[in-house]
């Protein structure tokens, strides 16, 4: 049998490793678009910032592939899928024969449709030689500005200051990490990030990225302006499609698979920030990983599940903790929120309930109780008798 | 013994259990994971993780 996975990064990694460790004969065969081996991307934070170095970014030395007999094809994309005859082709023009193909090309950075976005000195962050060329860039420009106030902004944002460089996060809508928190919490963040020396504006819309060529300031709907020659955008991701598209597969915001992560045409399987399962599209770790693991064993014949993953977050910002889990904006009269807040201390806790059972939390500014909170939301625990004794700093979890 | 939590993925490092898949035999202590030791989920290194 031979299986042919399209991407090295997370998803078509550890599919490789979960297809070896059940069967030692399969050949595998991995195309890579970087010229790098597998790195986790939350490195690339810490090695903007100074903590690791290059060759500690790598999960895998290069002796483990031949030892594992995963065969890594880097710099090599896929260019066209063949799937009648079962057959992948590379940009170099080789054709490679499949029993079972695996889609595990992901997404990329979201650019939004920003006048200037193309000058020197604009950036996105996705892979290693974007993070090669910031810091290249940051050397003689290091006056910083983030636009986007979500994860990645802030991480990036924690990061370029910690290399030194004076830094500005700029976010369109109200408050910060919309997707994670609600109003009060954003704003409770907010007040944290400035102690720390990051400036950050919210509820301003970027129009346009000022300067000749080069980057040197942006300008805002409002007609204020800011000065900044090294510009991060840290506006999502978007699932990358076209492979997909071409070869026939239905799509939508993402490619579109079944519970056992195959598409519509048979032998060919898709894990990762690429893949749309009902309804959803993660772009987080732990929802790749399980769709890898459970795409492998498919592809070996075990008709195996993917239940879908409950997103879970934590903030990488040195001295905040933030944790956000499940649903934490919820909309419709079915829910309940509870709330705790002290402001002084940087602390927010808030824990949504459906039908008194635990369906999503937000504990920023603390880490006694975020173990058990998340449990209870994973498990979707009945919480509506410990209502009032939720935040205290002692309370008991294992009680739910 | 104290459990770990990777802070890129949330995935638990339970000492009791270990990381056997990797060689890691339960009962070993985070401190005395090998430094080139990764998180079996993501593969980020033992830096990203917190004590829970
Ligand atoms: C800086 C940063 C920090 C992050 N931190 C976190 C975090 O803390 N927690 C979390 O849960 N998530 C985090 N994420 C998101 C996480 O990295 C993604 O969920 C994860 O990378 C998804 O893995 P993937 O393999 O599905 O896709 P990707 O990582 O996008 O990998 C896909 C690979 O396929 C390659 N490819 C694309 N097209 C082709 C082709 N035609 N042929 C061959 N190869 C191709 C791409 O070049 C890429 O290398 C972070 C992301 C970034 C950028």
């Amino acid at each position: 049998m031979k299986i042919v996975i399209i991407g090295n990064g997370l998803a078509g990694t550890l599919a490789a490793k979960a297809l070896r460790e059940e069967d030692k004969q399969a050949e595998i065969e991995i195309y890579a678009e970087e010229k790098y081996l597998y790195y986790p991307r939350p490195n690339l934070i810490e090695f903007i910032s100074g903590s690791l170095p290059h060759d500690r970014l790598f999960a895998f030395p290069e002796r483990w592939y031949g030892q594992q007999r995963i065969d890594v094809r880097l710099a090599t994309p896929v260019r066209r899928v063949l799937p009648d005859a079962r057959q992948v082709e590379t940009t170099d023009g080789q054709r490679v024969a499949y029993d079972a193909l695996l889609l595990a090309n992901g997404a990329s950075s979201f650019i939004p449709p920003i006048r200037g976005a193309d000058k020197k000195g604009v950036f996105s962050l996705r892979t290693l030689d974007h993070a090669l060329d910031i810091l290249e860039r940051l050397r003689d420009h290091a006056r910083a500005a983030v636009i986007g106030g979500g994860l990645l902004g802030l991480e990036v944002a924690r990061a370029l200051k910690s290399r030194g460089a004076e830094v500005e996060v700029v976010e369109a809508l109200p408050y910060l990490l919309p997707r994670q928190l609600d109003p009060r919490g954003g704003a409770i963040l907010k007040t944290e990030m400035e102690k720390r020396g990051i400036r950050v504006r919210v509820g301003v819309a970027t129009e346009e990225i000022l300067g000749d060529d080069e980057a040197r300031g942006i300008r805002f709907k409002t007609g204020d302006e800011i000065a900044a020659e090294t510009i991060i955008i840290a506006a999502g991701v978007r699932p990358n499609l076209k492979l997909a598209q071409e070869t026939g597969l239905p799509t939508d915001r993402g490619v579109l698979v079944n519970e056992h992560l195959e598409t519509n045409k048979e032998g060919i399987f898709a894990a990762g920030d690429g893949v749309q399962y009902k309804g959803l599209v993660y772009g987080i770790i732990p929802a790749s990983f399980e769709q890898a693991r459970t795409a492998a064993a498919n592809i070996l014949g075990h008709k195996v599940k993917y239940e879908g993953t409950v997103p879970s977050i934590t903030l990488k910002v040195v001295g905040i903790h933030l944790t956000s889990i499940g649903q934490v904006n919820p909309d419709g009269r079915e829910f309940e929120e509870l709330r705790f807040e002290r402001p002084e201390e940087g602390v927010y806790k808030k824990v949504v309930l459906k039908d008194g059972a635990a369906v999503g939390a937000i504990w920023l500014g603390t880490k006694s109780g975020v173990n058990g909170i998340t449990r209870a939301v994973v498990q979707k625990a009945n919480i509506d008798k410990w209502k009032n004794e939720l935040f205290s700093e002692t309370f008991d979890f294992s009680l739910l | 013994m104290e459990k770990y939590e990777c802070t890129a993925c949330g995935y638990l490092y339970d000492p009791g259990v270990g990381d056997p898949e990797n060689g890691i035999a339960p009962g070993t202590a985070f401190e005395d994971l090998p430094e080139d030791w990764v998180c079996p989920q993501c593969g980020v290194g033992k830096e990203f993780f917190q004590k829970i």
